[in-house]
């Protein structure tokens, strides 16, 4: 069954098109990479999902419902960390969870296990403005987890993050559906990085989607047309590099 | 509606402070101005509160007036400058419960202004005036009537600031508003009925007719605020 | 780095902020009533004042005492959210440029708005002269050189109070702060010309000229006299502690 499907979802900004007829299939309980190079129209993809911006043409549903009929219905079990985290400056990190759990009408503990669940426990009494990048980023994503939503969806969740935070949260968002039953669907630009997390994967370039499917589907569809798969970065860019080619060079 | 929310979101903003000091520098206007001229302003003949406010409201009533400018640019700087406002878009929750919030609390916060300079003006009648019983009777008739008078310019201002994520083009409209207000005692018409000038009246020129314009402009502007954002929820 | 290449880029990060616009339109709503009511000019020959020099008078100073000082408490918002919102303060602070001139670079940027306001001004005036003057039979235009004069003075009267709105911006973060003490300073400001110790309050300088000019022009002449030397001596140190403390403060709270 699948959480979130899309049919030929498309949003353009005047004559030019960010997401083009893309028809995604995200099976529930999987973590689901979406890849793509910078300016692929991955995060807008994802805040068409969110509501923050509105579909040109075509239709999405998750979890069965549907957008823009279901918009409260939709929001009450998707965890959102969208682009640059998006907080209150003037707020502690704790503070600002709050007010979010206030929102979804969580127990006071939920506030604490999200801190907990990105470690940013001793820091909670900070001024959010005054947190490095990496701890913004944490604290966007404890507001994803607060309250353990059926859906995640997290947009470059380890931008930001020194190495050690960043294999932190790959093994904390790898570990998602077996402990909270839940879908997630991550991007990144880094092939590497999905292939550490992701059961399913969705490449997109130019707003169109080049493959979906499974990493073993994808190295074996790479190999048949003479890609390198023994390094995934190198096939990536194979095969961005090919779908440029056929749009007559363009970057 | 949650007014916790909103109210949790004021903290160390300086919000709460600056309405208590504008509030208390509004109610010092009538105090110092007795103390400088008060030879002068207690010889007129007329009602104690009418030479009062007559001497000092349209000096007050711009102070109020511009703590709610300040306020509302204030409130929704604090949503822009971090993006707090598209975490809370992506949230199961309606956009309308966050403004009215903030109404409220821009309302409440104006109304603890207008005690502070009611509190100014009892005092000063009480100190250089003799006074007579109706007078604290029309004091508290005049908060009342310029609360009421107030909501229009706390709506308005707050759907101005709502619009623009630049806090300084909200603020510039704002001032631009409250000095087109100012300049309504040349000109008597329907200036007098433009949100930001109607805090100016006092008791003595307003009437009923002025309250119930101030509440059918409430009503007005919280339906075109409600249309826009649809249309805004459409053109994202 | 070379002063005016400083300045150029100062100006070039205010492109497209529609400040321009919003220091222009209210001179608009100052005018249209202006016009509208030109005839209540003929009203005030009693006083002494002829209905040419009324109908200047008036409007300028309508601008003087409110308009101008809020357009400035705005500019002042403008120049530190740009650096703000996106943290190009810390771009800035990181190249080899002295703070305190990037700090009196942006006070001259002010300066130059001002002026560009003041100009707006009298083009507008000299418009709305005109169409006054057809509208009404009368001509209320004058002379170039008188108009140029005064709005020279109004300029050069306000640069302290320029100074003291952006110290105020500088020394204050809280943005609620910065922008209600320099909206809460121009209320007092036609209360305190009516004093002795105008001279200590660079906020109504220039409304203060303006009320000088009133009555000259209303007893035919004979002028009062502004006590020049403790004016001019308390300005100048006034501005020069304002620019002072600016340069001082300047970015230092990025740098701690």
């Amino acid at each position: 069954m699948n959480m979130i499907e899309t049919r030929n979802l498309t949003k353009s900004y005047g004559d030019f098109t960010a997401v083009s007829e893309l028809s995604l299939h995200i099976p529930k309980g999987s973590v689901y990479g979406f890849l793509g190079p910078n300016g692929a129209g991955k995060s807008t993809t994802m805040k068409m999902f969110l509501g923050l911006t509105r579909p040109t043409s075509g239709t999405f549903k998750i979890d069965g419902k549907q957008y823009p009929k279901d918009r409260v219905a939709i929001l009450k079990e998707i965890g959102s960390l969208i682009e640059a985290p998006a907080f209150y400056g003037n707020l502690t990190g704790e503070e600002n969870l709050e007010i979010i759990r206030k929102i979804l009408g969580l127990p006071k503990s939920a506030v604490d296990d999200a801190l907990e669940m990105v470690g940013l426990m001793q820091f909670k009494k900070r001024l959010a403005k005054k947190y490095s990048l990496g701890m913004k980023q944490r604290l966007g994503l404890a507001g994803a987890l607060l309250g353990q939503p059926p859906i995640l969806i997290l947009d470059e969740p380890t931008n930001g993050l020194d190495p050690v935070g960043i294999h932190e949260i790959r093994t904390l968002i790898r570990s998602l559906p077996q402990k909270f039953q839940c879908t997630v669907l991550v991007s990144s630009h880094l092939l590497s990085e999905i292939e550490l997390m992701a059961d399913e994967i969705g490449i997109l370039n130019h707003g169109h989607l080049l493959f979906e499917g499974s990493l073993d589907q994808l190295k074996d569809g790479a190999a048949r047309r003479g890609y390198p798969t023994e390094n995934l970065e190198e096939m990536f860019l194979a095969l961005i590099d090919e779908d440029n080619q056929r749009r007559g060079g363009q970057r | 509606m949650n007014f916790g929310i909103e109210w949790a979101k004021m903290k160390r903003s300086g919000f709460v402070p600056a309405f208590l000091a504008g509030g208390a520098l509004g109610a010092f206007v009538p105090v110092i101005q007795m103390a400088v001229r008060s030879e002068n302003d207690t010889g007129f003949l007329g009602k104690p509160l009418e030479i009062l406010l007559e001497a000092n409201w349209s000096m007050i009533a711009m102070l109020n007036v511009m703590l709610i400018v300040a306020g509302a640019c204030m409130m929704y700087h604090i949503e822009y400058e971090e993006r707090g406002i598209q975490k809370i878009r992506t949230l199961p929750t309606k956009e309308w419960h966050l403004t009215a919030g903030k109404f409220l609390i821009l309302m409440i916060a104006s109304f603890g202004a207008l005690v502070l300079e009611t509190v100014g003006l009892g005092g000063c009648g009480i100190y250089w005036f003799e006074i007579s019983e109706d007078f604290f009777t029309e004091l508290l008739k005049n908060m009342g009537y310029v609360m009421v008078l107030t909501l229009p310019t706390v709506i308005i201002m707050l759907m101005i600031a709502s619009w623009f994520q630049n806090m300084w083009i909200s603020l510039g409209i704002g001032v631009l508003c409250v000095f087109t207000a100012t300049m309504r005692q040349t000109d008597n018409g329907l200036l007098s009925l433009f949100p930001f000038a109607m805090p100016f009246q006092t008791v003595y020129e307003a009437n009923v007719n002025d309250l119930i314009a101030a509440a059918a402009e409430v009503i007005a502007f919280a339906m075109i605020g409600w249309g826009i954002e649809k249309i805004r929820k459409k053109t994202v | 780095m070379h002063f005016f290449s400083i300045l150029g880029v100062e100006i070039k990060k205010i492109r497209r902020s529609k400040i321009l616009l919003l220091l222009f339109l209210p001179l608009v709503i100052l005018w249209i009533p202006n016009v509208l009511n030109a005839d209540m000019n003929f009203q005030t020959v009693i006083e002494g004042i002829s209905p040419e020099h009324n109908f200047f008078i008036q409007s300028f100073m309508g601008m003087a005492w409110f308009m101008m000082p809020a357009s400035f408490v705005v500019c002042t918002v403008l120049l530190v959210q740009t650096e703000r919102a996106n943290r190009g303060i810390l771009k800035m602070l990181s190249m080899p440029i002295s703070t305190a001139k990037l700090c009196v670079t942006k006070w001259i940027l002010l300066l130059i708005l001002a002026a560009v306001q003041m100009l707006f001004m009298v083009g507008m005036y000299f418009i709305c002269a005109e169409i006054a003057s057809s509208t009404q039979n009368y001509s209320f235009t004058l002379p170039l050189s008188f108009i140029m004069e005064e709005a020279g003075i109004l300029f050069v009267t306000s640069i302290p109070m320029i100074a003291c709105f952006w110290m105020i911006a500088v020394c204050i973060q809280t943005p609620i702060f910065s922008v209600g003490i320099g909206l809460a300073l121009i209320v007092p400001s036609v209360l305190i010309s009516n004093t002795k110790m105008w001279f200590l309050y660079p906020i109504c300088y220039p409304f203060y000229m303006l009320i000088q000019k009133y009555g000259t022009l209303a007893s035919d002449g004979s002028s009062q006299e502004i006590p020049l030397v403790p004016w001019l001596a308390a300005a100048c140190i006034m501005t020069g502690i304002f620019i002072a403390v600016s340069c001082i403060r300047f970015g230092r709270e990025e740098r701690r």
